[in-house]
Protein backbone atom coordinates (compact mmCIF):
# COMPACT_ATOMS: atom_id res chain seq x y z
CA UNK A 1 0.00 0.00 0.00
CA UNK A 2 1.22 3.22 -1.01
CA UNK A 3 0.32 6.83 0.14
CA UNK A 4 1.07 10.49 0.85
CA UNK A 5 -0.81 12.23 3.18
CA UNK A 6 -0.59 15.86 3.15
CA UNK A 7 -2.61 17.23 6.09
CA UNK A 8 -3.92 20.93 6.27
CA UNK A 9 -1.01 22.26 8.30
CA UNK A 10 1.16 21.17 5.77
CA UNK A 11 2.54 17.81 7.84
CA UNK A 12 3.10 15.06 4.92
CA UNK A 13 3.42 11.63 5.87
CA UNK A 14 4.48 8.75 3.30
CA UNK A 15 4.21 5.45 3.56
CA UNK A 16 5.02 3.04 0.54
CA UNK A 17 6.20 -0.25 -0.13
CA UNK A 18 9.06 -0.64 -3.24
CA UNK A 19 11.46 -2.71 -4.84
CA UNK A 20 13.95 0.02 -6.00
CA UNK A 21 13.50 3.84 -5.26
CA UNK A 22 15.90 6.70 -6.54
CA UNK A 23 15.33 10.45 -5.56
CA UNK A 24 16.45 13.33 -5.15
CA UNK A 25 14.77 16.50 -2.82
CA UNK A 26 14.49 18.85 -0.20
CA UNK A 27 12.22 18.47 2.31
CA UNK A 28 11.16 20.16 5.62
CA UNK A 29 12.26 18.64 8.83
CA UNK A 30 11.86 15.12 8.35
CA UNK A 31 12.04 11.42 10.22
CA UNK A 32 12.42 8.51 8.00
CA UNK A 33 11.88 4.70 9.10
CA UNK A 34 11.58 1.34 7.56
CA UNK A 35 9.44 -1.66 8.82
CA UNK A 36 11.25 -4.15 6.27
CA UNK A 37 14.13 -3.92 4.42
CA UNK A 38 16.65 -1.32 4.16
CA UNK A 39 17.10 2.00 2.68
CA UNK A 40 20.49 3.64 1.96
CA UNK A 41 20.49 7.39 2.13
CA UNK A 42 23.11 9.49 0.41
CA UNK A 43 23.71 13.21 1.58
CA UNK A 44 26.36 14.70 0.38
CA UNK A 45 29.68 11.99 0.92
CA UNK A 46 27.87 10.01 3.54
CA UNK A 47 25.56 6.97 3.19
CA UNK A 48 23.65 6.12 5.91
CA UNK A 49 21.20 2.93 5.97
CA UNK A 50 18.44 2.25 8.08
CA UNK A 51 16.67 -0.88 8.91
CA UNK A 52 13.51 -1.53 11.11
CA UNK A 53 15.65 -0.77 14.59
CA UNK A 54 16.71 3.08 13.28
CA UNK A 55 15.54 5.57 12.05
CA UNK A 56 17.40 8.64 10.55
CA UNK A 57 16.82 12.22 10.93
CA UNK A 58 16.94 15.10 7.69
CA UNK A 59 16.87 18.57 8.61
CA UNK A 60 14.77 21.25 6.55
CA UNK A 61 16.52 21.90 3.24
CA UNK A 62 18.84 18.76 3.09
CA UNK A 63 19.85 17.41 -0.13
CA UNK A 64 19.61 13.67 -0.20
CA UNK A 65 19.25 10.73 -2.30
CA UNK A 66 17.41 7.46 -1.31
CA UNK A 67 18.07 4.22 -2.52
CA UNK A 68 16.20 1.08 -2.07
CA UNK A 69 18.80 -2.51 -3.05
CA UNK A 70 17.10 -4.58 -0.89
CA UNK A 71 16.19 -8.55 -1.56
CA UNK A 72 12.48 -8.16 0.19
CA UNK A 73 10.28 -5.03 -0.28
CA UNK A 74 10.89 -2.36 1.39
CA UNK A 75 8.04 -0.51 3.60
CA UNK A 76 9.40 2.99 4.14
CA UNK A 77 8.10 5.35 6.26
CA UNK A 78 8.32 8.54 6.54
CA UNK A 79 6.68 11.99 8.33
CA UNK A 80 7.74 15.40 7.38
CA UNK A 81 7.11 18.49 9.95
CA UNK A 82 5.60 21.84 8.91
CA UNK A 83 7.38 24.59 10.25
CA UNK A 84 5.08 26.31 11.92
CA UNK A 85 3.78 22.60 13.64
CA UNK A 86 7.82 22.42 14.84
CA UNK A 87 8.43 25.85 16.24
CA UNK A 88 4.64 25.41 18.20
CA UNK A 89 5.68 22.36 19.21
CA UNK A 90 9.02 23.80 20.78
CA UNK A 91 7.28 26.29 22.32
CA UNK A 92 4.94 24.67 24.59
CA UNK A 93 7.31 21.47 25.18
CA UNK A 94 9.87 23.35 26.23
CA UNK A 95 8.01 25.83 28.49
CA UNK A 96 6.22 23.32 30.32
CA UNK A 97 7.46 19.58 30.41
CA UNK A 98 9.71 20.05 33.57
CA UNK A 99 11.15 16.22 32.95
CA UNK A 100 13.30 17.59 29.89
CA UNK A 101 13.62 21.19 31.38
CA UNK A 102 17.93 19.91 32.20
CA UNK A 103 17.92 20.44 28.42
CA UNK A 104 16.29 24.08 28.46
CA UNK A 105 19.53 24.52 31.16
CA UNK A 106 21.97 22.95 28.91
CA UNK A 107 24.04 25.98 27.35
CA UNK A 108 24.66 24.08 23.83
CA UNK A 109 20.43 24.11 23.41
CA UNK A 110 20.89 26.70 21.33
CA UNK A 111 22.76 25.23 18.60
CA UNK A 112 20.35 22.54 17.88
CA UNK A 113 17.20 25.10 18.18
CA UNK A 114 16.91 24.93 14.71
CA UNK A 115 19.26 22.08 13.64
CA UNK A 116 19.28 18.07 14.44
CA UNK A 117 22.58 15.85 14.14
CA UNK A 118 21.38 13.95 10.43
CA UNK A 119 22.35 10.75 11.74
CA UNK A 120 21.14 7.30 12.58
CA UNK A 121 18.71 6.90 16.02
CA UNK A 122 17.66 4.17 17.97
CA UNK A 123 14.06 3.05 16.68
CA UNK A 124 13.24 2.32 20.30
CA UNK A 125 10.83 3.44 23.21
CA UNK A 126 7.64 5.49 22.61
CA UNK A 127 8.59 6.81 19.40
CA UNK A 128 8.27 2.85 18.59
CA UNK A 129 4.76 2.31 19.44
CA UNK A 130 3.63 5.84 18.49
CA UNK A 131 5.20 5.23 15.01
CA UNK A 132 3.00 1.75 14.86
CA UNK A 133 0.06 3.20 16.16
CA UNK A 134 0.16 5.79 13.32
CA UNK A 135 0.63 3.46 10.34
CA UNK A 136 -1.44 1.00 11.86
CA UNK A 137 -4.55 3.56 11.61
CA UNK A 138 -2.91 4.86 8.61
CA UNK A 139 -2.85 2.14 6.81
CA UNK A 140 -6.51 1.28 7.72
CA UNK A 141 -7.86 4.59 6.11
CA UNK A 142 -7.33 7.10 9.37
CA UNK A 143 -8.71 10.64 7.91
CA UNK A 144 -9.03 12.43 11.39
CA UNK A 145 -6.31 15.08 11.45
CA UNK A 146 -6.96 16.08 14.59
CA UNK A 147 -5.74 12.23 16.14
CA UNK A 148 -3.31 11.95 13.50
CA UNK A 149 -2.00 15.43 14.71
CA UNK A 150 -1.93 13.84 18.22
CA UNK A 151 0.32 11.29 17.02
CA UNK A 152 2.62 13.79 15.34
CA UNK A 153 2.85 15.45 18.34
CA UNK A 154 4.10 12.71 20.62
CA UNK A 155 6.32 11.37 18.02
CA UNK A 156 8.21 14.97 18.16
CA UNK A 157 7.69 14.22 22.28
CA UNK A 158 9.24 10.66 21.47
CA UNK A 159 12.24 12.11 18.81
CA UNK A 160 13.38 14.78 21.36
CA UNK A 161 13.85 12.39 24.29
CA UNK A 162 15.60 10.00 22.34
CA UNK A 163 17.83 12.99 21.02
CA UNK A 164 18.57 13.80 24.63
CA UNK A 165 19.51 10.44 25.45
CA UNK A 166 21.61 9.57 22.79
CA UNK A 167 23.18 13.43 22.31
CA UNK A 168 23.05 15.33 25.97
CA UNK A 169 22.75 12.30 28.10
CA UNK A 170 25.63 10.49 26.80
CA UNK A 171 27.73 13.58 26.21
CA UNK A 172 27.84 13.52 29.59
CA UNK A 173 29.60 10.50 30.33
CA UNK A 174 32.96 11.74 28.43
CA UNK A 175 35.56 13.05 30.62
CA UNK A 176 36.29 15.93 29.78
CA UNK A 177 36.19 19.30 31.47
CA UNK A 178 34.56 21.12 28.67
CA UNK A 179 31.04 20.63 27.67
CA UNK A 180 31.43 21.81 24.04
CA UNK A 181 34.25 19.41 23.67
CA UNK A 182 31.90 16.95 25.10
CA UNK A 183 28.97 17.43 22.95
CA UNK A 184 31.20 17.80 19.64
CA UNK A 185 33.27 14.28 20.75
CA UNK A 186 29.66 12.97 20.96
CA UNK A 187 28.67 14.22 17.60
CA UNK A 188 31.54 12.71 16.29
CA UNK A 189 31.39 9.65 18.06
CA UNK A 190 27.82 9.35 16.64
CA UNK A 191 29.60 9.37 13.12
CA UNK A 192 31.25 6.38 14.06
CA UNK A 193 28.24 4.92 14.98
CA UNK A 194 25.95 5.63 11.66
CA UNK A 195 29.31 4.42 9.50
CA UNK A 196 28.84 0.91 11.70
CA UNK A 197 24.84 0.85 11.22
CA UNK A 198 25.63 1.25 7.49
CA UNK A 199 28.80 -0.77 7.15
CA UNK A 200 27.89 -3.37 9.18
CA UNK A 201 28.59 -6.31 6.47
CA UNK A 202 32.00 -4.97 5.45
CA UNK A 203 35.22 -5.46 7.34
CA UNK A 204 35.23 -2.36 9.10
CA UNK A 205 38.91 -1.30 10.41
CA UNK A 206 39.57 0.60 13.43
CA UNK A 207 41.62 3.05 10.49
CA UNK A 208 38.93 3.58 8.20
CA UNK A 209 36.56 4.10 11.35
CA UNK A 210 38.31 6.66 13.28
CA UNK A 211 39.11 8.41 10.04
CA UNK A 212 35.07 8.86 9.32
CA UNK A 213 34.36 10.09 12.84
CA UNK A 214 37.88 12.38 12.83
CA UNK A 215 39.09 10.75 15.71
CA UNK A 216 42.60 9.01 15.98
CA UNK A 217 42.12 5.56 16.89
CA UNK A 218 43.41 5.80 20.25
CA UNK A 219 40.64 8.64 20.72
CA UNK A 220 38.26 7.00 19.21
CA UNK A 221 37.96 3.93 21.53
CA UNK A 222 38.73 5.57 24.64
CA UNK A 223 35.84 7.96 24.05
CA UNK A 224 33.41 5.41 22.43
CA UNK A 225 33.40 3.19 25.51
CA UNK A 226 33.29 6.13 27.77
CA UNK A 227 29.98 7.07 26.15
CA UNK A 228 28.34 3.84 24.77
CA UNK A 229 29.96 1.68 27.38
CA UNK A 230 30.91 -1.08 24.79
CA UNK A 231 33.62 -1.11 22.69
CA UNK A 232 33.25 -0.32 18.67
CA UNK A 233 33.46 -3.99 17.98
CA UNK A 234 30.96 -4.97 20.41
CA UNK A 235 28.32 -2.39 19.00
CA UNK A 236 29.27 -3.80 15.22
CA UNK A 237 28.56 -7.61 16.81
CA UNK A 238 25.23 -5.95 18.25
CA UNK A 239 24.12 -4.85 15.12
CA UNK A 240 25.15 -7.97 12.88
CA UNK A 241 23.21 -9.98 15.32
CA UNK A 242 20.11 -8.44 15.24
CA UNK A 243 20.31 -8.15 11.39
CA UNK A 244 20.72 -11.82 11.50
CA UNK A 245 18.39 -12.78 13.64
CA UNK A 246 15.70 -10.33 11.03
CA UNK A 247 17.22 -12.16 8.32
CA UNK A 248 16.03 -15.15 10.38
CA UNK A 249 12.36 -13.95 11.15
CA UNK A 250 11.87 -12.80 7.78
CA UNK A 251 13.85 -14.33 5.08
CA UNK A 252 14.05 -18.00 4.27
CA UNK A 253 17.90 -17.46 3.61
CA UNK A 254 20.40 -20.54 4.76
CA UNK A 255 22.25 -19.86 7.87
CA UNK A 256 25.09 -20.39 6.80
CA UNK A 257 24.42 -17.60 4.25
CA UNK A 258 23.41 -15.03 6.60
CA UNK A 259 26.54 -15.45 8.28
CA UNK A 260 28.16 -14.23 5.31
CA UNK A 261 25.18 -11.17 4.91
CA UNK A 262 25.99 -9.84 8.24
CA UNK A 263 29.76 -9.64 8.33
CA UNK A 264 30.61 -12.77 10.34
CA UNK A 265 33.22 -15.29 9.26
CA UNK A 266 32.59 -18.32 10.74
CA UNK A 267 29.48 -20.06 11.61
CA UNK A 268 30.53 -21.34 14.79
CA UNK A 269 31.43 -18.07 16.49
CA UNK A 270 28.01 -16.73 14.78
CA UNK A 271 25.97 -19.35 16.51
CA UNK A 272 28.13 -18.81 20.07
CA UNK A 273 27.09 -14.95 20.19
CA UNK A 274 23.60 -15.43 18.26
CA UNK A 275 23.25 -18.18 21.79
CA UNK A 276 25.41 -15.28 24.23
CA UNK A 277 22.83 -12.63 23.40
CA UNK A 278 19.31 -14.17 22.37
CA UNK A 279 19.59 -17.41 24.69
CA UNK A 280 18.64 -19.66 21.74
CA UNK A 281 20.38 -20.61 19.06
CA UNK A 282 19.45 -19.63 15.44
CA UNK A 283 17.97 -22.98 13.89
CA UNK A 284 15.49 -22.49 17.30
CA UNK A 285 14.70 -18.52 16.66
CA UNK A 286 13.57 -19.59 13.05
CA UNK A 287 11.76 -22.47 13.82
CA UNK A 288 9.57 -20.29 16.35
CA UNK A 289 8.43 -18.74 13.45
CA UNK A 290 7.61 -21.32 11.27
CA UNK A 291 3.96 -22.32 11.02
CA UNK A 292 3.03 -26.26 10.97
CA UNK A 293 0.64 -26.95 8.74
CA UNK A 294 -1.39 -30.15 9.89
CA UNK B 1 -10.62 -1.06 26.66
CA UNK B 2 -11.20 -3.07 29.89
CA UNK B 3 -11.09 -2.54 33.31
CA UNK B 4 -7.62 -4.15 34.31
CA UNK B 5 -6.13 -2.67 37.66
CA UNK B 6 -7.85 -1.69 40.68
CA UNK B 7 -5.13 0.55 42.77
CA UNK B 8 -4.70 0.51 46.60
CA UNK B 9 -2.37 2.72 49.07
CA UNK B 10 -0.71 2.02 52.08
CA UNK B 11 2.13 3.11 54.28
CA UNK B 12 2.74 -0.60 55.50
CA UNK B 13 3.40 -2.76 52.62
CA UNK B 14 3.69 -5.95 54.23
CA UNK B 15 0.54 -5.81 56.12
CA UNK B 16 -1.42 -4.63 53.12
CA UNK B 17 0.16 -7.64 51.31
CA UNK B 18 -0.70 -9.92 54.62
CA UNK B 19 -4.34 -8.72 54.47
CA UNK B 20 -4.68 -9.96 50.91
CA UNK B 21 -2.89 -13.06 51.21
CA UNK B 22 -4.50 -14.27 54.49
CA UNK B 23 -8.04 -12.64 54.80
CA UNK B 24 -8.86 -12.77 51.08
CA UNK B 25 -6.84 -15.37 49.42
CA UNK B 26 -5.36 -13.75 46.83
CA UNK B 27 -1.43 -14.35 45.74
CA UNK B 28 1.19 -11.68 45.14
CA UNK B 29 1.95 -12.36 41.40
CA UNK B 30 4.95 -9.97 41.55
CA UNK B 31 6.23 -6.26 41.29
CA UNK B 32 6.00 -4.03 38.40
CA UNK B 33 7.29 -0.07 38.19
CA UNK B 34 4.19 2.25 37.61
CA UNK B 35 6.25 5.18 39.16
CA UNK B 36 9.54 6.46 38.27
CA UNK B 37 11.66 4.79 41.46
CA UNK B 38 9.06 2.95 43.01
CA UNK B 39 7.96 -0.20 42.34
CA UNK B 40 4.18 -1.54 43.06
CA UNK B 41 3.13 -5.27 44.48
CA UNK B 42 0.91 -6.95 41.86
CA UNK B 43 -2.23 -8.89 43.37
CA UNK B 44 -3.56 -12.03 41.87
CA UNK B 45 -7.72 -11.71 42.79
CA UNK B 46 -10.44 -14.88 41.83
CA UNK B 47 -10.98 -12.70 38.50
CA UNK B 48 -7.98 -13.97 35.88
CA UNK B 49 -8.23 -10.13 34.21
CA UNK B 50 -8.51 -8.12 36.86
CA UNK B 51 -5.41 -7.27 39.39
CA UNK B 52 -4.74 -5.03 42.55
CA UNK B 53 -1.94 -2.89 42.48
CA UNK B 54 -0.40 -1.88 46.05
CA UNK B 55 1.28 1.31 45.97
CA UNK B 56 3.54 2.29 48.75
CA UNK B 57 0.85 5.71 49.98
CA UNK B 58 1.75 8.76 48.23
CA UNK B 59 0.32 11.74 45.84
CA UNK B 60 0.28 10.43 42.64
CA UNK B 61 -1.95 9.96 40.27
CA UNK B 62 -2.93 7.17 40.83
CA UNK B 63 -4.01 7.85 43.75
CA UNK B 64 -6.44 10.40 41.71
CA UNK B 65 -7.08 7.51 39.31
CA UNK B 66 -7.78 4.39 41.54
CA UNK B 67 -9.38 2.69 38.51
CA UNK B 68 -7.09 1.56 36.05
CA UNK B 69 -8.61 1.15 32.67
CA UNK B 70 -6.13 -0.89 30.02
CA UNK B 71 -5.98 0.33 26.29
CA UNK B 72 -4.14 -1.10 23.64
CA UNK B 73 -3.78 2.80 21.72
CA UNK B 74 -3.98 5.36 24.57
CA UNK B 75 -3.56 8.12 22.25
CA UNK B 76 -6.57 6.53 20.01
CA UNK B 77 -8.99 5.98 23.17
CA UNK B 78 -8.26 9.54 24.93
CA UNK B 79 -8.92 11.48 21.53
CA UNK B 80 -12.34 9.16 21.15
CA UNK B 81 -12.86 9.76 24.88
CA UNK B 82 -12.93 13.19 24.84
CA UNK B 83 -14.81 13.28 21.44
CA UNK B 84 -17.35 11.48 23.20
CA UNK B 85 -17.47 14.71 26.05
CA UNK B 86 -14.89 12.67 28.67
CA UNK B 87 -12.82 15.79 30.32
CA UNK B 88 -9.15 14.12 31.10
CA UNK B 89 -7.53 16.05 34.01
CA UNK B 90 -4.56 15.63 31.85
CA UNK B 91 -2.75 14.89 28.54
CA UNK B 92 -1.48 11.86 27.75
CA UNK B 93 2.04 11.57 29.52
CA UNK B 94 4.48 8.96 29.89
CA UNK B 95 5.31 6.77 33.07
CA UNK B 96 7.85 3.84 33.37
CA UNK B 97 4.97 1.51 32.61
CA UNK B 98 3.73 3.26 29.52
CA UNK B 99 1.72 6.13 28.18
CA UNK B 100 -1.42 7.17 30.11
CA UNK B 101 -4.07 10.23 31.22
CA UNK B 102 -6.64 10.34 33.77
CA UNK B 103 -10.23 11.34 33.55
CA UNK B 104 -13.47 11.49 35.65
CA UNK B 105 -17.47 10.69 35.49
CA UNK B 106 -19.70 12.86 36.22
CA UNK B 107 -20.22 12.18 40.01
CA UNK B 108 -16.37 12.89 40.07
CA UNK B 109 -15.41 9.24 40.18
CA UNK B 110 -11.52 8.96 38.90
CA UNK B 111 -9.95 6.70 36.72
CA UNK B 112 -6.86 6.03 34.72
CA UNK B 113 -6.53 5.57 30.49
CA UNK B 114 -3.28 3.45 30.74
CA UNK B 115 -1.87 1.68 27.52
CA UNK B 116 1.59 -0.79 28.72
CA UNK B 117 4.38 -0.84 26.86
CA UNK B 118 6.56 -3.39 27.00
CA UNK B 119 9.91 -1.53 26.29
CA UNK B 120 11.92 -4.60 26.62
CA UNK B 121 10.65 -6.70 23.66
CA UNK B 122 11.00 -3.89 21.02
CA UNK B 123 12.78 -4.83 17.67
Amino acid sequence: MEYSRTLKNNNVIYSGTRNTYNQQTTSDFSIRFVFSGNERYNIGKRQLSIYNDSFLILNKGTHYTSTVESAIPVQSFGISFDDKFLQDFRNGWQFKDEALLSINKNPFINRYEHEFDETIYPFKGDLFFNVNHLKHHLDRGLQDELLINEYLHHCLINYFQIFNEEIFQKAQRLNFLSRSTKIEILRRLNLAKEYLYSNFNSNITLEELAEYACLSVTHLLRTFRQAFHQTPHQFLVQIRLQRAKDLLKNTDYPVNEIVNMVGFDCPSSFIRLFKGRFQTTPLKYRQGFSITIV
Amino acid sequence: MKIKYLSVFTDDIEKQIAFFIENLGFEVLGKKSFLPGQESVLIKTNNPDLFIVVHMDSDSEFRRGPVIINSQDCLNDYHNLKMAGVIFHNEPHYLPIGLCAAFSDPSGNQYLLLEERSYTTQV
